[in-house]
């Protein structure tokens, strides 16, 4: 095999200490300036909020954790800080795509050892129980693992420690999906 | 490549290191010289010896009265349940406890007012809240509650409520026989205060 | 002086516009960094990848050392840092469902954002089954309700938690990842020689 079309096969990643580093003055600041860390459950949640809002409003008050996050004075849920990050977030993903060159037509990954089928219900699965998950740990890995971690919350380090433990923990029951 | 990483690991132990040898911080969460300002030129800090005495005689529990007069002082007369705490050592680590209690009203008293009000700057600026100042200290007290004046007959009808307040509340601390008080008027839950009465202060 | 907008320093809508650059230069790093694709992600279960250990592990020591240099300096008041509240039972739990969808998914929310930008159809997947999670969790929530709040601590940091300063916390913080860091190195370069048909993409 020829190395240089294995260097080309190789997208144009950054270093992933460069990237840690960035990461973490990127969270520093965010903290500096909020006074809170980097979410992505968080817009999720607001968005099932004011879906199931709008379309149940009586099912919603009735709810205790709905009520929770529908502001009191009317105004919608989705006008949140959390919102716009996560908007923000999905525009950066692909400014950097497209810079890289990552940005393509639709498409599946998946290892060569499963359908894309395969891949599709597990993806979709596992979205389900990171989905009820992010809800009980008060957080996904951005907002609890990373950002809870890094401003020292004992929670955020359980979450964290617990999530990529059990990942090893079943990782050799899934090893199909993906080696 | 394998160099740089070994660099950059260093320096990061370094800078972590680093946060282990800088002196700790103060724990004191000091207001801002604006805030405490705004606060010192408020009255509200002040109780009255009226007030106090109430409270004593109530048995409020959320009272916590503290001499910050010296210990000799102390010890020689003080006020019922107070604790004693000289103004020099009110920083001192060992009291910080008696403080920051929460639903708990601290009274600051010395002999005057200015002592205890240093004691109350002191502890505002720890950040400490719900502090108060006894108005007049202990020679307001003595004045006032232990030795009250009986006032002239041209007087208020609350003037003369206060009067047999103090003379019940005289009774309460120093154990002397009060005198029957008029008929209706029942010794020492007479008072309802009210805010901003001209008696109240004066000390 | 910091935090900016808790303290009213910043205030209106630019909260929104700050709120849209921080999470673009989330996302951009994400991406960059290869976290849009779900095999480089798992990669970290099973050797063959760390990059997910070496980005996360780094964003932290360095936010984590910055905060308490920050904090030692007057530049931010860390009384007013939302420190996660922790909910012992709740979140032991719910990172064992995490750590079960992370290994099956092979994205987290934020990174599988990051996917749908370029165009992963398992990216959007992931986050449509991601929503749906959520929606399940707060239509059964009157059934766990208590376990939800079962166990809380507070805003317990972690060095209150185990009677030792902060500062030696995010110390031994450093230590172990730089120390991670070699290992995973180490392994990974065992286990790439072994691994031909892994290619990114």
């Amino acid at each position: 095999m020829d190395t240089k079309i294995v260097k080309k096969q190789q997208p144009k990643y950054i270093n992933p200490y460069f990237g840690g580093i960035l990461l973490g003055l990127l969270l520093l600041a965010a903290f500096f300036i909020a006074g809170r860390g980097l979410s992505a459950s968080g817009a999720v949640k607001l968005l099932v909020v004011t879906v199931v809002d709008k379309v149940a409003p009586a099912h919603a008050e009735g709810n205790a954790y709905y009520s929770k996050f529908i502001p009191a004075d009317g105004s919608s849920p989705l006008y949140n800080w959390l919102i716009f990050g996560a908007i923000g977030t999905f525009f950066g993903g692909m400014l950097s795509g497209a810079i890289f060159g990552r940005l393509k037509k639709l498409r599946v990954e998946h290892s060569p050892k499963i359908s894309a089928r395969t891949r599709l219900i597990a993806a979709g699965a596992g979205g389900i129980l990171f989905g009820i998950g992010s809800q009980f740990g008060r957080g996904c890995s951005s907002g609890a693992a990373l950002s809870g971690t890094a401003s020292l919350s004992f929670g955020g380090l359980i979450v964290m420690a617990l999530m990529f433990g059990i990942g090893y923990v079943f990782a050799w029951f899934f090893r199909k999906l993906w080696i | 490549m394998n160099k740089n990483y070994l660099f950059l690991a260093i320096l990061m132990i370094l800078l972590a290191a680093g946060l282990l040898l800088v002196p700790e911080r103060q724990n004191y969460q000091q207001i801002k010289p604006e805030k405490l300002m705004w606060d010192i030129t408020q009255t509200s800090r002040f109780v009255t010896v009226d007030q106090v005495a109430q409270m004593i005689i109530e048995g409020d529990p959320t009272l916590e009265l503290i001499d910050i007069r010296p210990a000799k002082d102390f010890e020689a007369f003080s006020l019922t349940n107070a604790i004693n705490i000289p103004l020099d050592s009110l920083m001192k680590p060992d009291y910080q406890d008696y403080l920051g209690i929460e639903d708990m009203n601290v009274v600051f008293y010395g002999n005057s007012d200015i002592k205890a009000d240093q004691a109350w700057v002191i502890s505002k600026r720890m950040g400490y809240n719900s502090i108060y100042v006894m108005q007049g200290g202990l020679n307001c007290w003595i004045r006032k509650i232990i030795q009250p004046v009986e006032p002239e007959e041209s007087a208020s009808q609350e003037e003369f409520d206060l009067y047999q307040f103090r003379k019940g509340a005289c009774a309460f601390f120093t154990g002397t026989k009060v005198e029957a008080p008029d008929a209706g008027k029942t010794g020492i839950k007479v008072v309802k205060r009210k805010k901003g009465t001209a008696v109240a202060g004066g000390c | 002086m910091g935090p900016l907008i808790p303290q009213e320093i910043i205030t209106g809508q630019w909260d929104f516009v700050i709120a849209l650059l921080i999470g673009g230069a989330f996302g951009f790093i994400l991406e960059a960094s290869g976290f849009s694709s779900s095999r480089n992600i798992a990669g970290v279960f099973y050797g063959y990848n760390f990059v997910v250990l070496r980005v996360f592990f780094t964003a932290m020591i360095v936010a984590m050392v910055g905060l308490l240099y920050f904090s030692y300096f007057g530049w931010i008041d860390l009384d007013l840092v939302f420190v996660l509240p922790t909910y012992l039972n709740s979140m032991l739990f719910g990172g064992f469902l995490m750590g079960l969808g992370f290994v099956i998914g092979g994205f987290c929310p934020g990174t599988s954002y990051t996917a749908v930008a370029i165009g992963k159809i398992d990216g959007i997947v992931f986050a449509t089954g991601f929503l749906i999670g959520v929606f399940l969790f707060a239509e059964g929530f009157p059934f766990y309700e208590d376990f939800y709040t079962a166990n809380d601590l507070g805003n317990i940091t972690i060095g209150e938690m185990f009677g030792i300063s902060n500062e030696w916390i995010a110390f031994l913080f450093v230590v172990v990842a730089i120390v991670a860091f070699y290992v995973t190195w180490l392994i990974e370069k065992r286990v790439r020689k072994n691994m031909t048909e892994y290619k990114f993409e």
